[in-house]
């Protein structure tokens, strides 16, 4: 895998009149809100090789992953800070021998349990052991529609296997979510990836388009779209959510270099959503240790409550007060949230700086360079007819534990 | 799950489920019934927690409405299109199932 699973925001204004929201709360020193979402990378080990892995561009070492009972501990935290949802992701969470016995955990934790996987080693057994353990929901990634394309992304043969292994996850009832992560060299297909997630009875679509940092940025040459690509494609999306409205929901993630304005990072940071990584670093948002100056605390030292609501990392961008302008003025600063930490420190070097997704951003440029860099195609080219211009991810040995 | 009827108009013989992907339990920090399916959750205040409560597959439309009626005091015809636009928000985000009077 792994592209960056999407939490939405548990914010839900179409039910405002009967369900009760917690209130964004822009100050941190008069209360901190509580995280909703955990996102638990249980390792980075992993079959698949993407080119636009998110995972960090510098593994820690593999043997110094979380124990068994370092991450039932972490689970069991997780419940009592007012954590509802758990995703298991990786790498490859089933990877982990232990996976059914921590869902298990989560489960008694009180957490909604969503599996973040390549289906890569989910066999009938495996699976069956998972919804005995409580396992709510199953997410699987595919890279394309059809297996030549497919594998030529993941980088090793997988499709066939990841078709079956949905049919698995249906037969045993779980909901299922067909994820896509969208590019260049997959954007032509998306009128038969939607008829291949259709097929498979998915619940629910995540058309996401890549997000350009960590092992993505690598591959930006190879992998962003250009605007007709994208053009085509919201117009077929946006046709499938009408068609399948009650059916499939279909979920479009925009890619913020077109937009104008920044993704609501995490819908904030430190406000709903934590992440702990494969070794116990407590992070903001999965990418967040990129922020190389940044001081992360570990769930071996500390507990998950204390660096949600005192750590320096989780109060460094917490709110709207670190704002620079024009974010501090800027009426949508409720909305966005700056964007992204780690796309500001990536494309300006300082990630304190307004995300330069914001056509507002005095650093836009630097993006508008590489998206008008994207729209040229070689003479002959289409945008999917190559994979040989991609850098694969290497990741650390897939061997079980 | 080829018996899942997804369109179906709320008549007064129509029985309500909560689909096989959402649950609910008690959140620990509000106290609150909270609805819990795939990409997110709902923190339900008293009225919604009532109405997600009777969505059990056996309580017909009718028989929701002239329970929450007797319960908030009020007539079941005022309530009627509320607890119905409750249900299809619910049933829009896929976390309603509609069992109509010839499945039961």
């Amino acid at each position: 895998m792994v592209n960056t699973p999407t939490m939405k925001d548990t914010k839900d204004t179409g039910h405002a009149e009967v369900t009760s929201q917690q209130k964004p709360t822009s100050s941190p020193q008069s209360s901190v809100p509580r995280p909703f979402g955990l996102l638990a990378e249980l390792t980075y080990r992993c079959p698949l090789h993407c080119p636009y892995c998110s995972n960090p561009t510098q593994y820690p070492p593999t043997g110094a992953e979380l124990t068994t009972e370092e991450w039932k501990r972490t689970l069991s935290q997780a419940g009592d800070l007012g954590v509802l949802h758990v995703l298991l992701s990786g790498g490859e969470p089933l990877l982990r021998s232990d996976l059914a016995e921590l869902v298990a955990a989560a489960r008694e934790a009180g957490l909604y349990t969503n599996l973040i996987t390549s289906a890569l080693g989910l066999t009938r057994d495996r699976a069956e052991r998972l919804k005995a353990a409580g396992l709510d929901s199953v997410q699987i990634s595919f890279q394309a529609d059809e297996a030549s394309l497919a594998d030529s992304i993941a980088g090793t043969p997988s499709h066939a296997r990841k078709r079956e292994a949905a049919k698995l996850v249906r037969d045993l009832n779980f909901p299922l979510t067909f994820n896509v992560v969208l590019h260049r060299k997959n954007l032509g297909r998306l009128q038969a990836i939607i008829a291949l997630a259709e097929e498979v009875g998915a619940e629910r679509l995540e058309l996401a388009n890549t997000q350009f940092y960590g092992w993505a940025f690598k591959n930006k040459e190879a992998l962003l779209p250009t605007r007709v690509q994208l053009e085509e494609a919201e117009r077929i999306a946006a046709a499938a959510k009408v068609r399948l409205s009650g059916k499939m929901d279909v979920l479009y993630i925009l890619p913020d270099y077109y937009g104008d304005r920044p993704k609501p990072c995490m819908n904030g940071w430190g406000r709903r959503y934590v992440t702990v990584n494969t070794v116990g670093y407590v992070l903001p948002c999965p990418t967040a240790s990129e922020i190389k100056w940044l001081h992360f605390d570990n769930i071996r030292q500390h507990s998950l409550a204390w660096i949600w609501a005192e750590s320096v990392a989780f109060n460094r961008f917490r709110g709207t007060a670190w704002m620079p302008q024009p974010c501090r003025s800027c009426d949508q600063r409720e909305i966005d949230f700056g964007g992204c930490r780690c796309q500001a420190a990536l494309l300006t070097g300082d990630a304190g700086n307004t995300d330069p997704a914001c056509s507002l951003s005095p650093y836009r440029d630097v993006l508008n360079r590489i998206v008008d860099g994207a729209q040229q195609l070689p003479e002959g080219e289409t945008p999917s007819s190559h994979t040989t211009d991609l850098q694969y991810r290497i990741n650390p040995s897939h061997s079980l534990t | 799950m080829n018996d899942e009827p997804h369109n179906l108009p709320l008549s007064s013989g129509t029985r309500p489920r909560l689909a096989a992907k959402a649950r609910v339990q008690t959140d620990k920090i509000s106290g609150k019934l909270a609805l819990l399916y795939p990409e997110g959750v709902l923190l339900l205040n008293p009225t919604g927690a009532a109405i997600v409560e009777l969505c059990d597959g056996q309580h017909t439309f009718q028989e929701m409405v002239t329970t929450l009626a007797a319960r908030y005091k009020s007539s079941p015809n005022s309530l009627s299109s509320d607890v119905a636009e409750y249900l299809d928000r619910l049933r829009e985000r896929g976390l309603l199932e509609l069992i109509s009077e010839e499945d039961s």
